[in-house]
């Protein structure tokens, strides 16, 4: 609650200039106000008085700017706080809150001088400016999930998590998926712990990597230890190192791999004949 | 899978370069065209009569054309050429042929294959008579090849077809080669019907029963049953004269066999390569078809029979095989009697994605990689966030690669509209793969041309260095002589590492 005191110059009573609460106590002032038609806007003393009174009380939270909004700039604030951890995009923000452009602007800046709002980063459309109440963490829609920092795919981090579950991996020979989440809790090299779905998420890039193989246990050998039939990884390579992907017939020679291989013809202008992909593999 | 445009180009360039430009342009004519008459033959090659002629019977006595006829009620019979495109590719295997003979023969069975491989088709007594032969030993060879199936009768010099039903298609040919279930082609069904019985193909009468039981099958296209526009072809329908060549088909399926041994190599390990040979290899003679999808069912007691009558596999045990044969076999892959069969079809599968997969990982990168890769085990299709988000690539990043995979056709993409409180429109790939398997294919045959056309190229820039005297090439000659001696080796094993991804994509 923020209330600011003033002396009246008609009848030197103490009177509240600006004020503002909770809504519903300002509307009981109003209405209960003789003296409103005497002078529009004022509040009587003993109002004021307990006014005073109930800040106090509330003292954590009078310091509120949300309090000492403008009503252009509580419209804004309203419009995005509903959106809450889904944040909201400027334009749809102009369109849902219809205010001209000069106050729309300047009611995004003070609410962001504020800090009532912060701007996010939307990894779905980058280039679109996109606010966010602050009292509200961004969604995972916005922020991209555990793997994005600022907006931005966090390769790095990725990369060095891959590479750990894929130790992990080699070391256990054939793990599951909670042997893995084992393995890394024990490590203690993570400061965070893996979620599920998180962990899911790693092994699944290193099966598409082609780094380690999905293979279902048959209960027998190496997977004697495992139950028939559940899923279970195994590394490809020594180490689970990366980029060992077998080359292929085509992958290895020009032609497999050329870009221009649908305008090239026996006789035309791109020809084996004139290639240059060619000539410089065949450059020894 | 059916040959495809670059297919056809590349068959053309083979025939070009083993019989010359006569023959290739009848050939040509043929592989584009579909099954032509002799006078149709004459009319779009523009040659004369006799050129014709003579090409056809090269082309068929190299076994890359087959004459047939279809049995009509009314009007004179006409005889027919239709070119067998995957007996010319196989003449680029050649070598690997004789590599599968000298791996199970002696030396003089690869004579015979070579023989008969540089003739086409032979009668015994020409193999008997070849250069290399001692009379006693060759006919026992011989023997031993026919049994094992490496030689064959020559089938029918004319087949007759049944009437031709309306759904079999005309024409083959890129535009005719639908894909997923392709309907039997003109080409198959001659080749089934010229095909000797089943007893016939591998069995060896002396010359005099051979005229009693080999009658019948020639007969139908000699004796006054001559047909006007059908070529003099006596020597080949002389029933007198029982003729022999080499079976491609067995070759063909012996390198499919070790094409899934060495995958299984690589994806399993030596022990499970070893149990998967020793299965196929005695099981090899009771296979019906090339494509065969399981492998015939087989005991475990004849496998590790078999196993342990390889040096590799004397020192395995019972539980090592059976261990390697759980890695090899589903359950439902094993009887009740406990006959063990494989799922080929599954091993060689994953050999054609590895082949794929590592195109699309050097053409479009490592993120491109993992989409395919997710995209081809995926039941449906993806939209474009969740492939971002399953594959950890960059939001922004993922819409321009998949388009550029979309665009070189490795993709499908499809546009779904979702109408409700807000219009959205949401792009969902997948990868089909009939359709990318095919443009791969394509793409293979195109690059083993060009691969050809470049060796041809560079063979001719180095012509006068190499006509010169070799103490002659010193210098800067003695360089451009190694080059080219460097070249002819990497692209020659090239080609046969590209021959292998044919094979792998279009006969197995
Ligand atoms: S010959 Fe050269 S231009 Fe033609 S497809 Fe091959 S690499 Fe490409």
């Amino acid at each position: 609650m923020f209330c600011r005191l003033k002396v009246c110059n008609f009848c030197n009573s103490l009177r509240a200039s600006s004020f503002s609460s909770a809504e519903q106590s300002f509307t009981v002032v109003l209405g209960e106000t003789k003296n409103e038609r005497e002078a529009p806007g004022a509040i009587p003393v003993y109002l004021v008085h307990w006014i005073i009174a109930m800040s106090k009380r509330k003292q954590p939270d009078s310091s509120s700017p949300a309090d000492s909004l403008s009503q252009n700039e509580r419209i804004l604030y309203n419009v995005i706080h509903g959106k809450q951890d889904m944040g909201i995009w400027t334009r749809d923000m102009k369109k849902e809150t219809n205010l001209p452009d000069k106050v729309f602007n300047a009611a995004l800046k003070t609410l962001q001088a504020k800090k009532l709002i912060q701007e996010v980063v939307n990894v779905q459309s980058k280039g679109r400016k996109h606010y966010i109440a602050t009292e509200f963490e961004p969604s995972k829609e916005l922020t991209g999930g555990a793997w994005y920092s600022e907006g931005k795919l966090d390769k790095d981090y990725i990369n060095l998590v891959k590479d750990q579950f894929a130790k992990m991996i080699y070391q256990q020979k054939v793990a599951t998926l909670e042997g893995i989440a084992d393995a890394i809790r024990k490590t203690k090299i993570f400061k965070t712990e893996f979620t599920k779905q998180q962990t899911e998420e790693i092994v699944r890039d290193l099966v598409l990597d082609n780094r380690v193989m999905e293979v279902k246990s048959t209960g027998m050998g190496e997977f004697a230890s495992i139950q028939i039939g559940k899923v279970c990884y195994k590394c490809k390579s020594k180490g689970g190192t990366r980029g060992e992907t077998k080359v292929g017939a085509m992958a290895s020679i020009p032609c497999g791999v050329c870009p221009r291989i649908s305008q090239c013809t026996p006789d035309g202008i791109i020809s084996p004949s004139t290639c240059v992909y060619f000539a410089k593999w065949l450059d020894f | 899978m059916p040959a495809t445009h670059f297919g056809v180009k590349y068959a053309v360039h083979i025939i070009t370069s083993h019989f010359g430009n006569l023959v290739a342009k009848v050939c040509e004519n043929l592989l584009k065209r579909g099954p032509l008459t002799l006078r149709l033959l004459i009319g779009f090659t523009e040659l004369t009569p006799q050129q014709v002629k003579n090409s056809l019977l090269i082309l068929i006595q190299h076994n890359c054309v087959q004459p047939f006829s279809v049995d009509q009620a009314e009007g004179p019979k006409v005889t027919q050429y239709v070119a067998l495109i995957d007996n010319i590719l196989h003449r680029w295997r050649f070598a690997k042929f004789m590599t599968v003979v000298s791996q199970e023969f002696d030396k003089e069975c690869e004579l015979i294959i070579k023989d008969l491989l540089e003739n086409g088709r032979l009668t015994l007594k020409q193999i008997t008579e070849g250069e290399y032969a001692v009379k006693d030993t060759v006919e026992k060879s011989f023997l031993k090849l026919v049994n094992a199936h490496f030689v064959e009768r020559c089938p029918a010099p004319e087949a007759v077809l049944e009437e031709a039903s309306k759904d079999a298609p005309k024409k083959r040919g890129p535009k005719s080669s639908k894909i997923v279930e392709v309907p039997e082609t003109i080409e198959q069904r001659v080749v089934a019907v010229a095909a000797p019985s089943a007893a016939m193909r591998f069995s060896i009468l002396t010359d005099s029963e051979t005229d009693a039981h080999g009658g019948s099958s020639s007969s139908m296209s000699t004796g006054d049953k001559r047909k006007h526009d059908a070529l003099e072809l006596d020597e080949f329908a002389n029933n007198e004269v029982v003729l022999w060549r080499a079976n491609f088909e067995e070759f063909i399926r012996c390198l499919r066999h070790k094409a899934c041994v060495e995958n299984v190599r690589a994806r399993l390990d030596d022990g499970a390569a070893l149990v998967l040979r020793a299965m196929l290899k005695s099981t090899r003679t009771a296979e019906k078809k090339v494509k065969t999808e399981n492998s015939v069912p087989v005991s475990f007691s004849t496998i590790y029979e078999e196993v342990i009558n390889s040096e590799a596999g004397r020192n395995l045990t019972c539980d090592r095989v059976k261990a390697s044969l759980s890695l090899l076999c589903d359950e439902r892959d094993v009887d009740e009697d406990e006959s063990y069969s494989v799922d080929l079809k599954k091993i060689l599968e994953l050999a054609q994605n590895d082949e794929v997969e590592s195109i699309v990982l050097k053409r479009y990168g490592r993120d491109a990689y993992k989409m395919f890769r997710l995209l081809s085990t995926s039941s449906r299709a993806l939209e474009t966030d969740k492939i971002s988000d399953m594959t950890l690539v960059e939001k922004k990043e993922t819409p321009t690669i998949l388009y550029k995979l979309w665009n070189d056709e490795y993709l499908l993409m499809e546009r779904l509209a979702v109408t409700g409180a807000r219009q959205a429109q949401f792009l969902v790939w997948k990868v089909d793969r009939p359709i990318v398997w095919k443009h791969v294919l394509d793409e293979m045959f195109h690059a083993a041309l060009n691969l050809s056309l470049r060796l041809a190229y560079e063979d001719e820039q180095i012509k006068e260095v190499q006509l010169l005297p070799a103490h002659k090439r010193t210098g800067p000659l003695g360089k451009q002589w190694q080059r080219f001696r460097n070249v002819v080796y990497v692209m020659h094993a090239s080609q046969l590492k590209i021959d292998d991804a044919i094979m792998l994509f279009h006969d197995f």
